[in-house]
């Protein structure tokens, strides 16, 4: 009763259109009150919820792709994938997922990529005569890539939300066939879609120019491998490894590119200050929630109606793919990662699947989420970007769709796509 | 009141923007310190997360102000706009009755907590909950100001536009 009591009013208070942090948290609240519990022990869960050293990384991955996006790297990444992937038809279409692949292999925000990605492609992409549908679907469904490729702090809140002990270095590893497989994915379909209408092809600028994109492009890669290696390698936590990059990032944009000054850096600061506000305030709401919902057994209750429906692990996990997908086109990634991760990933393990394994799942899944409506933060930020209708977007975008959910299936029910990475390094 | 408020805004902000590169700094003496001096600081990190719910809670509630909480707007934009002006009015509504309870719920955890201490930084456990209570403020205040010129009909004017 209290269950449906509390489901209901987050419902409503969603609908109304409450900031979804403070509908997870009014909820929650009325329903603390309903049940007689001092509302003390509300804000008790919600600080320990947000009181965790991992999450520290969060803010500190999000400054630095911000600073990132502000030095100038996200054209020279487009240079280094416009010399290696421009000349096929529509090339502009793969220059864009590929140097998506490389921006979310140093920032790691699906937002973050489609507004850098965005305004630096989409303006070439309308000059060259590519339809600006084109543009937002290969844009939007392309920065999904980069929750899936290291750094991702979406990995970091899946850990943290997880009941069992999952490393951090373990996901980041996961992540990256998962996402070159997607990208491959898009980029076949970006292909098709542009033989389709004609788009021009670009040239070839020769192998010294692309080693010199290459070159220059250099010292902002460099901090997905500072990342990467000092994580797995044991070097950094994860938390320090994330400080690193910003340091790092800030002495690059200063020194090498030069185009890092007090403003941008302020800008930058600023930025990601509101962007991680959001995020925490929602980790800290979420838990809250996530309290109440297990203390009302809702966890049990959802587990056993799953498996009532059937016991066949390839149906359990294809339910599970779908309830996800539709809570996913509802609600924010942060929030479903901590609500249902605690729900699902139990239910995974008995029909024996790899808790590392299950995240990159849930990130996939609730990444197609961002881009679709009603709640499509990616989506329309790439709209807005783009200046497209969402209308006129959605109506071209389902091969992209169909493309995501393709490799979605095989990374769910290929496991080694997730963990064979981490198996040959760990 | 608007003046006041934008000065809030701005003060949380600013804050928050200080307390940001405050942890980078701090978690990047703690790597010098462990790889160059040969032992990493036992307070740095605890020192850090402090220091992060403290500035976070305060942008946050700025955030109240700013409008940047992401939000479902769907059904509100598809509404009439007298329906959709008394959805506004009522969850600006809600959102004051949350700060109030953030008060509230957080005093009483202050008061029930500050006898204990947080080991590696010697403060009282109590300190990590009063920015919940600063911002249940601040938020509170936002709130009502936004129920104000929902009402008068005169426009906030947000720091950055």
């Amino acid at each position: 009763m209290e269950l449906i009591f509390l489901i209901v009013l987050l419902a409503v208070f969603l609908a109304i259109g409450l900031p979804i942090a403070f509908a997870l948290g009014a909820a929650s609240l009325a329903t603390f009150i309903l049940l007689d519990i001092p509302v003390l022990v509300a804000f008790q869960r919600m600080a320990a919820g947000m009181n965790v050293f991992a999450l520290m990384a969060i803010p500190f991955f999000v400054f630095a792709g911000e600073l990132m996006a502000r030095t100038g790297i996200a054209e020279r990444l487009v240079r280094v994938a416009e010399a290696a992937v421009g000349r096929t038809r529509g090339g502009l279409g793969q220059v864009d997922i590929g140097a998506s692949m490389m921006f979310g292999a140093v920032s790691g925000s699906a937002v973050a990529s489609v507004s850098a990605m965005g305004s630096t492609l989409m303006p070439m992409m309308k000059d060259k005569g590519y339809d600006a549908d084109y543009a937002v679907n290969v844009t939007i469904t392309a920065a999904i890539l980069g929750i899936l490729i290291p750094p991702s702090h979406n990995m970091i809140i899946y850990a943290t939300a997880s009941p069992v002990s999952v490393s951090i270095g373990e996901l980041f590893l996961a992540g990256i066939i998962p996402g070159l497989l997607a990208g491959a994915a898009l980029m076949f379909v970006a292909w098709r879609v542009a033989v389709k209408r004609d788009y021009p092809r670009g040239e070839f600028p020769g192998w010294p120019n692309l080693a010199r994109a290459l070159i220059v492009a250099f010292p902002g890669l460099t901090t997905a491998l500072i990342i990467v290696f000092g994580i797995t390698l044991g070097v950094f936590t994860p938390t320090e490894s994330s400080a690193i990059a910003v340091i790092y990032t800030i002495v690059v944009g200063v020194t090498v590119y030069r185009s890092l000054g007090f403003n941008r850096f302020i800008e930058a600061t600023v930025s990601a200050v509101k962007t991680t506000a959001m995020v925490m305030l929602i980790i800290g709401t979420a838990s809250m929630f996530g309290w109440l919902f297990a203390l009302l057994e809702g966890p049990s209750i959802l587990a056993s109606g799953l498996t009532a429906f059937s016991e066949n692990p390839v149906v359990v996990m294809l339910l599970i793919l779908v309830i996800l997908l539709i809570l996913g086109s509802f609600m924010d990634m942060a929030p479903l990662i901590i609500i249902t991760t605690p729900i699902f990933l139990p239910i995974a393990m008995e029909v024996g699947v790899d808790p590392v394994h299950l995240g990159i799942i849930m990130l996939i899944n609730l990444g197609i989420g961002l881009v679709t409506p009603p709640v499509g933060s990616v989506l329309f930020v790439g709209c807005a970007v783009g200046k497209a209708k969402p209308e006129q977007v959605i109506k071209t975008i389902w091969p992209f769709y169909m493309a995501l959910i393709l490799v979605l299936l095989l990374v769910t029910f290929v496991p080694a796509f997730s963990l064979w990475l981490p198996g040959r390094l760990a | 009141m608007n003046s006041l408020s934008r000065w809030f805004s701005l003060a949380a902000l600013w804050l928050s923007a200080c307390g940001l590169v405050g942890m980078t700094l701090i978690i990047g003496w703690q790597v010098f310190a462990r790889y160059v001096l040969g032992a990493a600081p036992s307070w740095t990190e605890q020192g850090a997360l402090f220091l992060m719910l403290w500035f976070i809670l305060f942008a946050a509630a700025a955030g109240i102000r700013e409008g940047f909480h992401i939000r479902v707007s769907i059904f509100r934009d598809s509404v009439g706009d007298s329906v959709a002006k008394f959805l506004s009015l009522l969850s600006h509504f809600i959102v004051l009755i949350f700060g109030v309870f953030m008060v509230i719920g957080s005093t009483q955890l202050v008061i029930a907590t500050w006898q204990h201490t947080i080991p590696t930084l010697g403060l009282p456990r109590g300190s990590a909950y009063i920015p919940i209570a600063g911002a249940g403020l601040l938020i509170a205040f936002f709130s009502i100001e936004h129920l104000v010129s929902e009402i008068t009909g005169k426009k906030i004017k947000p720091l950055w536009s």
